[in-house]
């Protein structure tokens, strides 16, 4: 399908089209598809089928030419007056999507999501969300940005029906439709059967929850989160990077999702923006990332150096790191190459699976600061 | 979804059949009513708050024990007086005597006052500070100053109805119980604007004052602490400067107590000697109280709105 997004952003190559906005990319939902579709036709999903032919409410539609991004930055800084530097000179453009905004601690992401919100001001550059700017229109963004921040942010003497309700009062919503909504949104992250108990004996897991679902109620086009998996054990990860999912790919609604776990983020995004030190260290599709780059360990039972030893004879880069060998994956052959090396070894194989330690490693091809056409 | 599912109008996720519902996210399509109702929202949030209701019954001891002290004595001078009533002629002397009145009231009810702020004002502005709820209020379409006046309002509004309840009472009471209803009225009724102006000055001065103390500090000992010592030692001071210095000196000195200030303005609505010694020492005119009072309402409030735009969310 032609669309308006894909025509005047990517003039070159196929290859640098986002895929992950391709209608047909794999993996999407037909209702995701039929989200994006819309989405990208007219620069915001209507909410079923019968919308598209029935004007939407003037209250839901802002003005969002199409051909502008969803978030622009030019030359961001901020420097903080202790002499640290959050952001220096960011510029990228942010489509909607599922997008993951990664970065070792400290890189700048929380900063940049508070600069787009208009929480902080930055020191120099721009930044415009939905071609609104952050200094001077933030009042009209915010009416349909959902924040999640990473601290605690609730009352402990609030129940959760109450805080949300409130909330969604906060964002213009009336009374009665807050209430409504508080219900919904709370049934939505799995919250309605302890919904009048107070927050403070709550989980981490039912916080982060609650925290989400005051992002959600009063239906934002683009929800911002700021590592929601933060002080949650792996069952609570895995159902909050799904909620995550369904959100963006279900709802029609931009995901920005900041965080430093890096395995997890491409588990729920289809597009990584990676900041380093407060500049952007690369920006594309996800599947490039994985294609191009990483590491892959195999681990065998015993005679790592053995197959390590192998497999440099073969003209692999191979290192050594406990029962693992680690191996940085150029091409499609490497895999043969290992099966046959397992197989003459006639080592006992345990897995073979990727990795990734840092960061940088998945960017080792580029020069740092370079940012491909994407 | 199960493979039994079946399609729903509209175009939300099919319901599987035979299995729990997952309703799933609906979008919202009805009204945003911008900041002026956000704004409404919270001013009531916060009269609410300040006598606890919504927050638990342990939120309402306080407040509650406040106002029921703030009302007693004037439940108390209106059974005097309609006991006095039944006792004729007697009965005059007791009702001249009560030291029960509209324009003492004030002073009476006035320590009342300053623990209700001490008491509640921290909660009101520490509570979101402490636990970094400000993030959440900032991230939605309501600046920053919105949410100062916002808390603002709803506090002296709060005052207000603690200092009003029970002049309402009172004035109830003596017209009700007078032995010609339009008599009673007659007495009565002109009092209602000097009560309604010194109520809200009163609520103004000492709820902002207690507001711009109370914004700086998240943790509610010191807050507390501030706000009784903003009370408390102004007055001290202005006693002791009167003892010490010359009195064209020491008249300055009470212009910077809110007590005193109150008691001032106090005596020039109600068309009174001011009780105090050490406000009719200073000889001040009446309008230069209400002047400092206001002056001292608009600082107060642009100190809050200030520290709210700076405060880190």
């Amino acid at each position: 399908m032609v669309s308006p997004w894909s025509d005047d952003r990517h003039r070159d190559s196929p290859e640098q089209r986002p895929t992950h906005l391709a209608p047909d990319a794999p993996g999407r939902s037909p209702r995701g598809r039929r989200r994006t579709e819309q989405h990208l036709a007219t620069g915001f999903a209507p909410r079923s089928a019968a919308d598209v032919h029935r004007p939407a409410p003037a209250a839901r539609r802002i003005p969002y030419p199409s051909g502008v991004p969803l978030i622009s930055l030019r030359e961001l800084t901020k420097r903080y007056n202790g002499g640290v530097t959050a952001l220096d000179g960011l510029t990228v453009d942010i489509e909607p999507g599922i997008v993951g905004l990664v970065g070792s601690n400290g890189a700048g992401k929380s900063t940049l999501l508070k600069i787009l919100l208009g929480l902080i001001d930055a020191t120099s550059g721009e930044a415009t969300v939905m071609d609104l700017d952050v200094r001077t229109r933030g009042t009209e963004i915010r009416q349909f940005v959902g924040y999640m921040p990473e601290h605690d942010a609730l009352p402990p003497d609030a129940t959760a029906t109450d805080l949300v309700a409130h909330l969604a009062r906060m964002s213009g919503l009336p009374t009665t439709a807050a209430r409504e909504r508080t219900a919904e949104v709370l049934r939505h992250v799995g919250l309605y059967e302890e919904r009048y108990r107070a927050i403070g004996g709550y989980s981490t897991g039912m916080k982060q929850r609650v925290k989400l679902a005051q992002a959600l109620v009063h239906d934002p086009r683009l929800l911002l989160l700021d590592e929601p998996t933060n002080g949650l054990d792996p069952s609570g990860r895995d159902e909050m990077l799904e909620l995550v999912r369904r959100t963006g790919a279900e709802f029609g609604i931009a995901v920005v999702v900041a965080s430093h776990l890096l395995g997890e983020i491409e588990r729920v995004c289809d597009h990584l923006v990676a900041i380093e030190g407060g500049r952007l260290l690369r920006s594309a599709p996800l599947d490039t990332f994985t294609e191009r780059t990483g590491l892959v360990a195999i681990e065998v039972e015993e005679g790592a150096e053995r197959l390590a030893a192998a497999l440099v004879g073969r003209g692999v880069e191979a290192r050594l790191d406990g029962r693992a060998v680690v191996v940085d994956v150029r091409d499609e052959r490497f895999y043969d190459l290992a099966r046959d090396a397992l197989v003459d070894l006639d080592l006992a194989l345990v897995r073979i699976e990727p990795r990734r330690r840092h960061l940088e490693d998945l960017f080792r091809d580029e020069e740092p600061g370079e940012v491909p056409a994407a | 979804m199960t493979a039994d599912a079946t399609p729903r109008p509209g175009g939300d996720p099919p319901i599987p059949s035979g299995s729990i519902y997952d309703l799933g996210y609906r979008g919202y399509d009805g009204p945003r009513l911008g900041r002026r109702h956000a704004v409404g929202a919270l001013f009531t949030h916060t009269l609410l708050s300040c006598y606890g209701i919504g927050r638990g019954g342990r939120a309402k001891i306080i407040p509650f024990v406040l106002a029921g002290i703030a009302v007693l004595p004037a439940v108390i001078a209106v059974g005097l007086v309609a006991l006095a009533r039944q006792a004729g002629q007697a009965g005059e002397f007791i009702t001249d005597a009560s030291p029960i009145r509209y324009e003492t009231y004030f002073e009476i009810v006035g320590q009342i006052v300053a623990l209700f702020c001490a008491a509640q004002a921290p909660e009101l502005l520490g509570r979101d500070q402490r636990y970094s709820v400000l993030s959440l209020y900032f991230s939605r379409a309501l600046e920053r100053t919105d949410y100062a006046i916002a808390k603002l309002g709803g506090f002296v509004v709060a005052l207000l109805a603690l200092v009003l309840a029970p002049q309402i009472i009172l004035v109830l009471g003596l017209t009700l119980s007078s032995p010609d209803l339009a008599e009673g009225l007659g007495e009565n009724l002109p009092k209602v604007p000097p009560i309604l102006a010194q109520a809200i000055t009163l609520s103004a001065v000492f709820g902002s004052l207690s507001l711009a103390i109370a914004a700086f500090t998240p943790r509610r000992a010191y807050a507390t602490a501030g706000i009784i010592a903003s009370f408390i030692i102004p007055p001290v001071v202005a006693e002791i400067a009167r003892e010490v210095t010359s009195r064209d000196i020491s008249r300055w000195f009470v212009l910077a107590s809110p007590p005193d200030v109150i008691g001032a303005t106090n005596a020039f609505f109600f068309d009174i000697r001011p009780d105090s010694s050490v406000i009719a020492a200073a000889r001040h005119p009446g309008e230069l109280y209400l002047a400092v009072a206001a002056l001292a309402v608009a600082a107060c409030t642009g100190i809050l709105i200030r520290r709210y735009q700076r405060i880190t969310a």
